[in-house]
């Protein structure tokens, strides 16, 4: 096995007692538990302690349909994509239709035509106002490529399972914002990839995440996308960007090189990464099937 | 009309009729002191400069909260590590029972890799055991009293809400949406990325200048260590170019210790919004203050300034 048993070992001694995971350990989240359960499944590890972390999720979302990044919090968020992503096998799941429909509500500010209708007036070109609506992290601010690019690949499974014209509207809106939030190094940053005129450069943790949401496109245009996400594999030294660089690129159909030895993972979700890209290394890709 | 510009048309009125209200206790004082480079001699300076200052954490929990955004090699992006290494040696030298260095990057998620990018790890002794990644930190709500900004209330970490002295070792930059930012913008950085995401952009729509306002409100008990060694001049707070100011800024009054900032960058402080809402007793002009250390004038050095922001020119 490319990845030591040692791993999904090391992320279930990380597993809260109510079933749920922390960022660090600590209280369980939202986030961190749906990839610490992405990344189980993805090994083929969906015993009791999964089916605990399953409940978790179930237990904690909201009547409207969708999750809190932490039970404390009184409003859903964009985490609600990553329960999505999940294989809904068992018994007692949470209302995934309803959590669709939440998701489907949800469009970043900066792609309604008020705010559009504004900007125009403001004399800010049409070419950097897109309409093509992404997802934003919080309700009621702009969309960004984290959140556009994973509500993407959980609703591409929902599409799957439910074919429905308007999801596959909304989601080829979602690869256009992805398209046309990237920087001018062809890679993403956090979505801001001009500000005031100036040119940002991209990260190569969203790098790899909106590639990999774009993974069904075989489109020219992603061509200096992919070179620079070779490029940046092999310098990258953090876990999140190498992990998902690697499955952006094996969802490409390039061939990453394994993880450089000694790069840490000091949190559940580089640890639940790092796991996630292994097993799609060796053929089980959870993140798009 | 909008509040915000009310509230910008009522202060510039003011100003000009030279009636702001006047301080009604003794002036706020703000500590200019010169630092040529980041050298050992920081960790003396800093000592010295708390001391001028009587700043007194004597059995206290002090939170140093850096400014830590992005790295690139040569920019001058983040508050320097030896800044935040003499700091943190200073305050444990004056009694403080606990000094940890806390901070949320806005834009990056994995906090510690950046950290060890920008040097933190190298400079700051034992950093990994004494820091607290705000994004992930356990949290309370807060709600806004009184708020300036759209926002009823935030959830805030307790690393922060629990400190008896939080302390914003802020860069001097320029920044390309709120004109300059020093020891207050810094605590965009205690809202948590995990709750809000990254960028913690509900803070954009809520108002940038008004959700300053209202963080600064939140924290009574703060004091402000502005690195300007080397800071950054034109699009920043990320993109811009570095400028040696050779200072360090320091005081226990956020709003006096920007606008002397902003006094030595070129900035008319009475035209940088966030401080016009967030001044109590007119710190923005310079007769509220007691400057001491270096002159103002003796260290002033125009910061570049996007044609946008041409207005704020002192």
């Amino acid at each position: 096995m490319p990845f030591t048993e040692g791993e999904p070992k090391r992320l279930l001694a990380w597993q809260g007692r109510d079933g749920g995971w922390g960022y660090l350990g600590g209280g369980s989240w939202t986030e961190p538990t749906a990839f610490a359960l992405l990344a189980l499944s993805a090994v083929g590890n969906t015993g009791p302690e999964w089916r605990r972390g399953q409940a978790w999720l179930s237990n904690h979302q909201r009547p409207d349909g969708g999750w809190p990044p932490h039970p404390a919090v009184t409003e859903s968020t964009g985490v609600t994509c990553l329960p999505l992503l999940l294989p809904p096998s068992q018994p007692g799941w949470g209302d995934s239709p309803k959590a669709v429909q939440w998701l489907l509500a949800q469009s970043g500010r900066e792609s309604g035509w008020w705010y559009r209708l504004r900007q125009r007036l403001l004399g800010v070109p049409a070419d950097r106002l897109t309409g093509h609506a992404g997802w934003p992290f919080y309700p009621g601010a702009a969309a960004w490529v984290a959140p556009t690019a994973l509500s993407i690949l959980a609703l591409e499974k929902c599409e799957r399972s439910h074919p429905s014209p308007s999801l596959r509207q909304r989601l080829e809106a979602g690869r256009e914002h992805l398209l046309a939030r990237r920087c001018q190094d062809g890679g993403w940053n956090h979505g801001s990839s001009r500000a005031l005129g100036y040119e940002a450069g991209s990260y190569p943790e969203t790098t790899g995440l909106a590639l990999l949401a774009l993974h069904g496109m075989h489109d020219a245009r992603l061509t200096p996308t992919l070179r620079l996400a070779e490029e940046s594999y092999l310098q990258c030294r953090s876990m999140e960007g190498l992990a998902w660089l690697r499955l952006a690129l094996l969802v490409h159909g390039r061939s990453p090189a394994p993880f450089p030895s000694g790069v840490r993972c000091r949190t559940v979700i580089e640890l639940a990464l790092r796991i996630i890209a292994e097993a799609a290394a060796s053929g089980r890709n959870v993140m798009v099937s | 009309m909008r509040r915000r510009d009310l509230l910008a048309a009522s202060g510039a009125a003011a100003a000009l009729a030279g009636c702001r209200r006047a301080p009604s206790g003794p002036r706020p004082r703000v500590l200019i002191a010169r630092a040529p480079d980041y050298g050992q001699k920081l960790h003396d300076l800093v000592r010295r400069m708390l001391a001028e200052l009587k700043v007194d954490v004597r059995g206290r929990r002090v939170v140093l909260k850096p400014n830590l955004v992005e790295y690139e090699a040569g920019a001058a992006i983040n508050t320097h590590p030896l800044v935040v290494g003499a700091a943190l040696e200073a305050f444990r030298s004056l009694g403080a029972a606990e000094v940890r260095i806390a901070e949320g990057p806005g834009h990056r998620r994995i906090t510690l890799d950046l950290a060890e990018a920008a040097g933190y790890f190298h400079f700051v002794p034992r950093f990994e055991e004494i820091f607290t990644d705000l994004n992930l930190d356990e949290f309370s709500p807060v709600l806004l009293s009184r708020p300036r900004s759209r926002l009823q209330r935030l959830y805030l970490p307790r690393t922060v809400l629990q400190a008896d002295l939080l302390v914003s070792l802020a860069k001097m930059k320029t920044h390309h949406w709120a004109g300059a930012t020093l020891g207050m913008k810094n605590l965009f950085g205690v809202v948590p990325g995990g709750i809000y995401g990254w960028p913690k952009n509900l803070l954009h729509w809520a108002g940038i200048h008004e959700c300053i306002a209202d963080l600064h409100a939140l924290f009574p008990r703060q004091f402000i260590l502005v690195d300007g060694v080397v800071g950054m001049e034109g699009n920043g707070p990320i993109q811009g170019r570095p400028k040696a100011a050779g200072v360090l800024v320091a005081g226990a009054d956020p709003v006096a210790v920007d606008a002397t900032c902003c006094r030595v960058m070129g900035i008319d402080p009475g035209k940088v919004e966030y401080l016009r809402l967030a001044e109590s007793a007119g710190q923005t002009l310079e007769a509220h203050v007691e400057q001491i250390g270096e002159p103002v004038r003796a260290v002033a050095t125009r910061f570049e300034l996007l044609k946008e922001f041409a207005a704020l020119r002192l």
